[in-house]
């Protein structure tokens, strides 16, 4: 009686186990039999009127681009950094050295605002950092990955405060698609500059780059448009950086009055 | 008598050998299960710098077993910040200043950057006096230019950086004095795409999709 009863735990057992693997790699090897991944036939000719409107469409970036294996032909669902990077080698680069990329760099789990120190959304807090968490992959227009796509999870005061700042402003004024021009600036303007480089602009996408120490952001993009007096008197004023630059400058750095007394002293010598 | 006494004994569990060992193998497991399932927390000698500690359960990021952390580690991923390093191998390799390593040892990125130690700004673990160690005569009338500043001011105060001061070296600003809030050309580089099709072609995927159905 015994014996029987242990037998049957034993089948029990086995069947659990060989269940639990076959499930296991059933999804490994079938990865796009996984429903989550599918969509119905009103998203995809969503997705397809998206994509029509789009420089990638213009530009012959077909859905095989980024949605097929490039040698093995099969179908891939969710295409990940790697895929944009065929292309955007320089962006995908920069965004895994900044805080946004850098877990993954380091072969962890996706960064999360979870993580952050920094105020996070609560209703953001379990997005995972990837190239299509701020960008629209199917638009790929950059409008709403240049401001909104910030806002949807960064809730502290710089960032809240932008949108009553003279930046926002013209940002607003401004036309829109498919990407904020040379006059507008976004969040991005300054934590994601454009870059020159040869013939190319680039967007580095190191978010920590310009952040600190902050004469790097006077440099790269406040003395775009600004003074080196305006540019340094206001980011050196921690409230006025909270304000999101809402007002001009109060205080004037010694650094200045010191460099004017260097000149007339170079120029009383020279003399 | 003898029960009493064992009573007030706590380490008694010590002479059995049985309970050694079982110590050692619940020490060994945790620490081997710690390994295998990649939670290396626990190995953390402190706490790790602000940006760091978002990477700090892989200690292979940084380290290569228990050889100590070298330039290269750090380079692969801050080349950039690096590229205009004002005290770096260019200069203090030059003989006219390679005596002053001796002061810091300059070429070293961990001398003045040691990780999971306490930081006194900017991941550096020296006091924010360092510049001292070769820049004394720069508030103690020598050069005349700083007389009566603070010792530990230089980059605290927001004015120096140690290894880009592209920005804010003299030269840079008085090549900038004077300039209005608004340049007379503002503007940003400006992104221009330009794109081989003036009509979208037609999608080459669509059954995948949907699994199949249609």
């Amino acid at each position: 009686m015994r014996s029987t009863s242990n037998q049957q735990g034993y089948v029990k057992g086995c069947l659990t186990v060989i269940i639990v693997i076959c499930l296991f790699f059933s999804s490994w090897v079938f990865p796009d039999l996984a429903l989550a991944d599918l969509v119905s036939p009103g998203q995809l000719q969503k997705i397809e009127q998206q994509w029509q409107n789009s420089a990638h469409a213009l530009a012959e970036v077909n859905c095989s681009s980024c949605h097929q294996n490039q040698e093995t032909k099969a179908f891939v669902s969710k295409p990940g950094e790697e895929s944009c990077k065929s292309c955007h080698q320089a962006s995908v680069d920069t965004f895994l050295l900044g805080k946004h990329g850098i877990r993954t760099l380091e072969g962890l789990s996706p960064l999360t605002p979870a993580m952050a120190h920094l105020p996070m959304k609560d209703s953001s807090l379990e997005r995972q950092m990837n190239c299509n968490t701020c960008h629209n992959v199917h638009t790929v227009n950059t409008y709403e990955a240049s401001v909104d796509s910030c806002l949807t999870c960064h809730s502290d005061n710089h960032s809240l405060n932008y949108k009553k700042s003279p930046h926002f402003d013209i940002f607003q004024g401004i036309g829109t698609l498919p990407r904020p021009n040379k006059d507008a600036v976004t969040c991005a303007t300054c934590h994601l500059p454009r870059e020159v480089s040869g013939d190319n602009i680039l967007v580095n996408h190191n978010n920590t780059y310009t952040l600190k120490p902050r004469d790097r952001m006077v440099q790269e993009v406040c003395m775009n448009c600004h003074g080196v007096e305006h540019a340094y008197n206001s980011i050196f004023d921690n409230e006025l950086v909270e304000a999101n630059f809402a007002r001009p400058p109060n205080q004037k750095l010694p650094t200045f009055k010191m460099v004017r007394d260097l000149e007339k002293k170079r120029s009383s010598k020279g003399n | 008598m003898p029960r009493n006494v064992s009573g007030f004994r706590p380490l008694a569990f010590l002479s059995s050998k049985l309970a050694i060992i079982s110590v050692m193998m619940i020490l060994l497991l945790w620490l081997g299960s710690a390994f295998a399932l990649d939670s290396q927390g626990i190995f953390l000698p402190g706490e790790t710098s602000n940006g760091h500690v978002l990477f700090e359960a892989s200690c292979k990021s940084c380290h290569e077993g228990f050889k100590p952390v070298s330039n290269d580690t750090c380079n692969r991923c801050h080349e950039a910040e690096m590229a205009k390093d004002v005290h770096g191998a260019k200069k203090f390799r030059d003989p006219r200043w390679a005596q002053l390593r001796e002061n810091i040892d300059i070429l070293t990125c961990t001398a003045c950057h040691r990780e999971h130690e306490h930081m006194f700004g900017r991941g550096v673990n020296l006091q924010p006096d360092l510049c001292m160690s070769c820049h004394q005569g720069v508030i103690e009338g020598e050069l005349a230019s700083h007389n009566d500043f603070e010792a530990d001011g230089c980059w605290t105060a927001g004015c120096h950086n140690f290894h880009d001061h592209r920005s804010i070296s003299t030269g840079f600003l008085r090549t900038n004095l004077d300039q209005p809030w608004m340049l007379p050309k503002p503007g940003l580089p400006n992104r221009v795409v330009t794109t081989k099709l003036d009509t979208a072609p037609k999608p080459d995927l669509n059954q995948e999709f949907l699994g199949g159905k249609t």
